[in-house]
């Protein structure tokens, strides 16, 4: 046994640690220290990204800005949709940022998958149209077999591009492993769901501009969801995602739910592979699965945020705060609030 | 003389001519299809929030979003809020282009559309009947490196209407708002190669300036501008047709000229409707690449109406020459009222575009539609041009009537008539049905087109080529009027044949009826001519 053998064994133990979990480039949300991701260094000492990423972040260094962005946008928005669920969508200041709480294939891994892809897709196209980058989508042939060029037939949309890029960036995990393995197909499949979510929900909208503003010559374009609108769709499809298993079918590998009496999937819903765990208790074993414990409940509600459900039946307890509340406030558009102080006292309740 | 050249053509040769148009036809639709790219491009610009330093906010300085010089910006408006900026500080900029990309004068105009992002708060939510006032200054620069100079600045007026779609709950919290689009700027040439807008809300608390307009989070902007390539190849073919339309016209006249009776008022309607489609299709537009001309919509908008006023006049006239109840017309003034609606619609239209592009001139951020008292004028123009546009169909409509009416009476009668008078009645009747057939023709691919390219999404594929179809609509539609056009000069301009040139006489003249033969554009030559076969009649 020599060195050089140790050494790949190392390698090789450290790559099967990473490939359980694809999404540790969210951890760029959380480099604030790193300023602007400017030069072609950065992009090596970026952590959480794998090889071939950083070759993607050197080739197109302009854009990684807005991947940070969406990967905080990513971060944000679960945290928003799970806000009232026993898992918060809490992130560790250590990688992976979720804990371990998605490195199974879970419901809840499904929704990070997809809301990560569609956020990155998201955050590339809004830097496109406020002129960060310079790619975008004039360098891509979409319109046939016309001459090209921006004078002559204009661009395609900027969604185009911001989807491609999330193609190329955060799917380029899976893609290396061949395809072969279930999680790397329902990654693959989430990960296109989440950008689906977006792609079809655009609003497309029109303007007339004929002789005196006639619908002679109507332009329509289509227009990309505000970002809570894709978290709100994702959610939604988490809620009904479907159990999956992998099975050959003909030559390939594919996933088909595991009961075979649902229908199978479309390619705009989420797919898992293990049920998820009960998220009630902290397991000091699996980092960021932070237990009920001190999380605050709604008494009436009867759904997940209830005290009910949320506390897994250990009880709760209940205590009168006092809260400063802002009232009768003026605002304006932007920058400018001016309010009354307001206190009064509300009713806390804690899980046990 | 008497008749069209299409009575005495023989089917033959006139089917030969119809399939050429037809070719000619099928040819229009595929340069539009094949060659050009689609009408207009859309590109999609997010205004970048810079923060204006500068105690005074009259001082000219312009903020570019990116690039050299880039303004000081922030990404939300949350570091705002902790940096102690107010939004009398920020100023939206919006380059246009984006990022190595150059405008060029055969984009011919640019239109941007205004679009606020506004989230819902529980606290602060949009007023009803709220008012963005914005102030926005235009610049424009002809190398990157140069000085912006002025070209617009204003302060506007836009409605916010907005609804919120869920139910206000506290839970919805940051959710947008779904605001109607508005019109913002509209620019009739692209003179130069980068524009740029700075946009500001500058707020008033005592005048109630942008108060009650909510948190507003982005401004998106959508920048239309028709396509190079679709400019070309309109042009190109503008430039085809002038020349083919003025030839038929100057022989048209010639041939009317040559006659020995002064020309009939159909032949003159006729004839103006030849001058106006050339007058659409001179190409003055080649200069507008050269030229700063402005006013070019405008120009293109005042063409366009005298043609469809013309068009609409003609049929009128058209049917009224060929009403056959014995009626003398040939005068313009007959058909007043008729051709009043079609006057004073478009006197209308002409008014409310005046009052559109017209002030769009001066003021490109213009726009009728955003003060309450314009929007009732624009929509009191419009319906009045609407109710002359219904009365004229009605009118037409009765008129088309008619004459199936005469033309239905007058088939019974047809065999008993002496040759002359058969032939000439024919000669009507096959006319009328044939413009009618063709002019429904045309209609109805101007509707079914238009209907495909609002409904479609513009482009279909097959296979390996891309069919632009708003494209082909465009030139398609184009090509075909013009070919009407130059069919309806062609085919009824006046004929050298004769009625009575094959068959040396008919025996059974009978001398009652000819005297009858007084209506119709053949009023001068009828009478002659049946005089000229009584008289051989006589002879014999």
């Amino acid at each position: 046994m020599n060195a050089e053998y140790v050494l790949r064994c190392l390698l090789m133990l450290c790559f099967a640690l990473f490939s359980a979990n694809a999404s540790n480039w969210l951890y760029l949300a959380k480099l604030t220290s790193v300023g602007s991701i400017a030069n072609e260094e950065t992009c090596e000492r970026l952590r959480g990204l794998i090889q071939r990423q950083v070759q993607i972040c050197k080739r197109s260094i302009e854009v990684m800005d807005a991947v940070r962005r969406g990967a905080q946008l990513a971060i944000d928005e679960c945290q928003f949709q799970f806000r009232n669920r026993r898992w918060n969508c809490s992130t560790l200041e250590t990688m992976p940022v979720f804990g371990k709480v998605v490195t199974q294939g879970t419901r809840e891994a499904a929704f990070v998958y997809a809301i990560s892809a569609a956020s990155v897709a998201f955050a590339v196209t809004r830097a496109c149209s406020s002129g960060e980058l310079e790619k975008c989508g004039c360098d891509r042939n979409v319109h046939g077999v016309s001459p090209e060029g921006f004078q002559w037939s204009g661009c395609s949309d900027n969604i185009a591009y911001g989807v491609a890029f999330s193609q190329s960036f955060v799917d380029v995990r899976e893609r290396g492993k061949g395809q072969s393995s279930s999680r790397a197909l329902m990654n693959l499949h989430n990960n296109e769901a989440g950008r689906k979510a977006i792609l079809s929900h655009m609003r497309v909208e029109c303007k007339c501009h004929g002789v005196s503003g006639s619908c002679e010559v109507k332009t329509c374009w289509k227009a990309m969801p505000p970002f809570r609108k894709v978290g709100n769709v994702i959610k939604e499809k988490f809620d009904g995602a479907t159990e999956v298993e992998q099975r050959k079918v003909g030559t390939a590998k594919a996933l088909v739910p595991r009961n075979s009496q649902f229908k199978p999937h479309t390619d705009e819903d989420l797919v898992y592979l293990e049920p998820s765990p009960d998220f009630c208790e902290r397991d000091p074993r699996t980092p960021g699965m932070l237990g009920t414990v001190g999380r605050q409940c709604n008494r009436t509600s009867k759904a997940i945020d209830g005290c009910e459900l949320m506390c897994c039946g250990r009880g709760f307890q209940t205590e009168e705060v006092q809260v400063v509340d802002r009232c009768s406030c003026k605002f304006h558009w932007c920058c400018y609030v001016k309010c009354k102080q307001c206190p009064k006292t509300v009713e806390m309740h804690t899980c046990r | 003389m008497a008749g069209a050249i299409i009575e005495n053509m023989s089917t033959k040769k006139l089917v030969i001519f119809g399939v050429i148009l037809l070719l000619f036809q099928a040819f229009s639709f595929m340069v539009g299809g094949l060659i050009a790219p689609g009408p207009t491009s859309v590109v999609h610009y997010l205004a970048t929030k810079c923060v204006d330093t500068a105690k005074s906010h009259q001082s000219t300085k312009w903020f570019m979003p990116w690039g050299p010089n880039q303004c000081e910006k922030i990404r939300t408006f949350d570091e705002a809020m902790a940096k102690k900026i107010e939004a009398n500080n920020i100023v939206f900029a919006v380059h246009i282009p984006l990022p190595n990309k150059e405008m060029s004068p055969w984009f011919q105009f640019i239109l941007v559309i205004l679009q606020f992002d506004i989230a819902f708060k529980m606290n602060n939510q949009i007023e009803d009947g709220a008012l963005a006032t914005v102030d926005v200054g235009l610049a424009y620069r002809d190398d990157s490196l140069s000085e912006w100079t002025e070209m617009a600045h204003s302060l506007e007026q836009r409605k916010l209407n907005c609804n919120f779609t869920t139910i206000k709950t506290y839970e919805n919290e940051g959710r947008y708002y779904e605001c109607d689009l508005l019109p913002f700027m509209e620019v009739g040439s692209v003179a130069h190669k980068y524009y740029l807008l700075n946009i500001r809300l500058p707020v008033h608390e005592r005048k109630k300036v942008n108060v009650g307009i909510g948190e507003i989070k982005d401004i998106r902007l959508v920048g239309i501008h028709q396509n190079g390539g679709f400019t070309k190849v309109w042009f190109a073919m503008k430039t085809f047709l002038t020349p083919s339309i003025l030839i038929i016209m100057i022989w048209y006249w010639r041939r009317i000229t040559l006659m020995t009776r002064p020309p009939v008022l159909l032949e003159k309607v006729i004839f103006a409707l030849g001058i106006s489609m050339t007058f659409i299709n001179i190409p003055v537009e080649w200069f507008s690449v050269g030229f700063n001309w402005t006013w070019m919509l405008l120009f293109g908008d005042i063409r366009q109406g005298i043609f469809y006023s013309m068009l609409l006049s003609f049929w009128i006239i058209f049917c009224g020459e060929h009403l056959m109840d014995q009626t003398e017309r040939n005068r313009f003034s007959i058909y007043w009222k008729q051709v009043g609606p079609i006057v004073f619609g478009s006197f209308c239209l002409f008014i409310f575009d005046m009052c559109e592009r017209g002030v769009q001139l001066t003021n490109p951020f213009y726009s009728i539609w955003a003060s309450d008292v314009g929007t009732e004028l624009a929509m009191a123009f419009i319906i009045v041009a609407g109710i002359c546009a219904c009365l004229y169909f009605l009118f037409l409509c009765f008129m088309v009537f008619q004459v199936f009416r005469n033309i239905s009476g007058k088939r019974t009668s047809l065999p008993a008539m002496s040759k002359a008078r058969r032939l000439h009645y024919e000669g009507l009747i096959f006319r009328f049905k044939f413009l009618m057939l063709v002019t429904l023709f045309c209609a109805a691919m101007t509707v079914i087109f238009f209907i495909i390219s609002q409904v479609n999404e513009g482009h279909w594929h097959w296979g390996d080529y891309t069919v632009q179809v708003n494209s082909a609509f465009f030139t398609g539609i184009y090509g075909m009027w013009n070919l009407y056009v130059f069919a309806i000069m062609f085919l009824y301009a006046p004929s050298h044949k004769r009625y009575g040139d094959n068959q040396s006489s008919d025996p059974g003249a009978s001398s009652g009826e000819e005297i009858q033969l007084t209506t119709t554009i053949t009023h001068v030559d009828g009478p002659t001519e049946v005089y000229k076969m009584m008289g051989k009649d006589s002879q014999e």
